[in-house]
């Protein structure tokens, strides 16, 4: 997918501007937030659930060479074949390869952001393959030339009147304003797709190490036609979704579903492993599976190793304030939210994608809803301080950075100058707030007021308040 | 050097974890097994997922699911050629509406009637209201996969409280393919709007024998 997150103020601008993702947006993230937060609460060991699983993974990550070789040695055994991938540009030929070997034309494929790093579609399609995407919302977006908004609903900016206009136009149905019309077309459309690829290709949201499984979590069963239907079937899984065992499994299956979308558990798991064996009617004669590196074994090395334990749920994009407000494309790549304001610096290089992790108020609403505690406002914290030390950021920011320190550390000049600003506040603003600000400041004026100064400190506030509340 | 080895290469630099096999000792996990009767528990979850639940094999039961079967426009009823039980119901049900039996075969080459696919369950899990269905043993997965409406036979012998057990028996010698149905095909992708029938069933039936 195409890098475009350094443009992530006029992107933002743009989405806060447009009436339509705006009002999707309004339907949508609440609802997500409000049916995990109801999820949560009826499951008592969600707490115990999420320290097994934030400690596994850092288990994981402590020995992922050790894991990721006994994942592959079992996958192997049980007739798949593993191809490991540097980077984006190994990748996409590795599959290419793989389709032209196997003699593919048409392939489906569900839902994978892994996938999408490495632009697998484009790859493809050079290759003269076509690939159809399989899950619904992946194929609204695909037939409309865009990349997905949403980690989970990727069509989430879409109306049905959008949807609808776009299945006449691309699949020459009649408009209709029904969505379980619009989902039948679909269905129609895409299972001749299923009966007919040579090839499925599917993400990953599991690997499990001790049994050589690709496990897939999907509602729409997309998943599960793409990898038992088709003779090939292709697997594109970063190489930090192993899990050591198939023990672990259930615990991030009580986890997953809940934090996307505040279900119990998704209506379809398929634990795949191998290829089919002698004597099954159906299932793939062969399995691939791509593991991609590209960027995370260095991610490993550093501080910011945690983020590697992302399950990928988006229940981080829904908390999000800043997410709720401009929706997933603002951010210019394939993840979006806290996640991607973190991990797409960590994958692209942080000069590629600068603005990101200042995309946050801070608030810590990621990082009490992360399934595996990913401590998501410090890292986005700590990479604004690499932007810094890779000369990022303006001599203006740094310089009015450094002046705000230096006051809020010294009680006594932040008493003072609050006096002054107090009374200086009160006569010229007359209580109102300050704007059209020069530059450096006019970056905060021109989009809002900079509210008036109170005309007492604060810390005079509070005295009074502690003496009267006693 | 090939790509495999450069990669083991950069991994096990800064970890130093070849070798080590299983983690130290982990926090316990979630206790999700409700204390009581798992038939309750499961007909009650599989109902949240969206499904239907029946107890047969009484006539009620039969005539009950004829009923809903048709109210889904369902002509064609297909079974595993290796499934005596699932046979036995669809061919019960043959007088309950004008249903022909059809094959699996069939289906797959893409029949256009509208089916209803029957399949004994490996297993039932109380916890979440799921049928585990698997491709052990050379079995289908066509009547949950292809089919509009998918009746599951579960004898309740087969159900457990959690995935755990669920899962353990297979681990030893896992087949190609496990599969969690819990209730029926859905998707939510057009304004958040929940819908059934995305690809898989549009109706999830689950017909508990004793």
């Amino acid at each position: 997918m195409e890098l475009n997150a350094n443009a992530f103020a006029r992107n933002a601008r743009k989405a806060l501007s447009d009436k339509t993702l705006q009002e999707a947006l309004g339907r949508t993230t609440g609802r997500f937030e409000a049916h995990r937060a109801a999820a949560v609460a009826g499951f008592p060991g969600f707490e115990a659930a999420r320290e097994r699983a934030s400690a596994v993974k850092i288990d994981v990550l402590d020995h992922l060479g050790t894991y990721l070789g006994r994942f592959i040695e079992e996958a192997e055994k049980r007739g798949a074949v593993v191809h490991v991938a540097r980077d984006a540009v190994q990748a996409r030929e590795i599959a290419a390869r793989i389709a032209r070997d196997e003699g593919v034309t048409l392939a489906v494929k569900s839902k994978s952001m892994a996938s999408e790093e490495i632009s697998f579609n484009e790859a493809l399609e050079a290759a003269g393959v076509t690939v159809v995407e399989s899950d619904l919302g992946e194929f609204i977006i695909q037939l409309a030339g865009e990349p997905p908004s949403h980690i989970i609903a990727p069509a989430v900016h879409k109306t049905r009147e959008e949807v609808s206009l776009l299945f006449e136009r691309h699949l020459g149905e009649p408009r209709t304003d029904s969505i379980p019309e619009l989902v039948g077309m679909a269905r129609k459309h895409l299972r001749a797709k299923f009966l007919s690829a040579g090839m499925g290709v599917s993400g990953g949201n599991f690997l499990v190490a001790d049994t050589g499984s690709v496990v897939l979590v999907t509602n729409e069963g997309n998943g599960r036609m793409g990898t038992v239907l088709p003779r090939v079937h292709l697997a594109v899984v970063g190489i930090e979704k192993v899990i050591p065992r198939m023990a672990d499994l259930p615990t991030f299956l009580r986890l997953l579903p809940r934090s996307a979308s505040g279900q119990t558990i998704s209506s379809y798991v398929s634990i795949l492993t191998g290829t089919k064996r002698a004597g099954d009617p159906e299932g793939p004669e062969r399995m691939h599976i791509l593991l991609l590196d590209c960027g995370r074994s260095a991610i490993l090395e550093g501080k910011y190793r945690e983020i590697l334990k992302c399950i990928r749920c988006g229940a981080c994009l829904n908390a999000c304030p800043v997410y709720q407000s401009v929706g997933g494309h603002a951010y210019g790549w394939v993840y979006s939210g806290p996640i991607g304001a973190v991990l797409t610096p960590l994958l692209v290089g942080l000069p590629e994608a600068s603005p990101l992790p200042d995309a946050s108020t801070l608030c810590g609403a990621c990082a009490q809803v992360c399934p595996v505690k990913i401590p998501l406002p410090d890292f986005l914290l700590e990479l604004r301080s690499d932007a810094r030390d890779q000369g990022l950021k303006t001599p203006g920011e740094i310089a009015g950075m450094k002046g705000y320190a230096g006051v809020m550390k010294r009680a006594g000049l932040l008493e003072a100058i609050e006096r002054i600003a107090g009374v200086l506040g009160q006569f010229f603003t007359k209580g109102k707030g300050i704007a059209g600000l020069p530059y450096p400041f006019s970056g905060w004026t021109e989009r809002r007021d900079f509210p008036a100064p109170a005309a007492q400190p604060f810390r005079k506030q509070w005295k009074i308040r502690r003496g009267v509340r006693g | 050097m090939n790509e495999r080895e450069s990669l083991f290469r950069r991994l096990s630099a800064p970890s130093g974890g070849h070798g080590a096999e299983a983690a130290g000792p982990l926090p316990e996990g979630a206790p999700t097994a409700a204390p009581g009767d798992v038939v309750a528990r499961f007909a009650e979850t599989f109902t949240a997922a969206g499904g239907f639940l029946l107890r047969g094999p009484a006539e009620a039961a039969l005539s009950d699911l004829g009923e809903m079967l048709r109210a889904e426009g369902v002509t064609s009823l297909f079974f595993p050629d290796d499934d005596p039980v699932g046979r036995e119901v669809a061919e019960a049900l043959v007088p309950f509406g004008p249903f022909t039996l059809t094959t699996a075969a069939q289906v797959r080459g893409g029949s256009a009637e509208v089916t209803a696919g029957f399949r004994t369950a490996e297993a039932g899990i109380a916890e979440t209201g799921t049928i585990v269905e698997t491709s052990a043993g050379g079995k289908t997965l066509l009547p949950g996969l292809l089919a509009d409406v998918h009746v599951s036979i579960v004898p309740i012998s087969r159900v457990v409280a959690r995935m755990e057990e669920a899962l353990s028996p297979l681990a030893s010698d896992m087949p190609r393919n496990i599969s969690f149905l819990s209730g029926p095909s859905k998707t939510a992708d057009i304004e958040q709007t929940l819908t059934v029938g995305a690809h898989g069933p549009k109706k999830a039936i689950a017909l508990l024998l004793a």
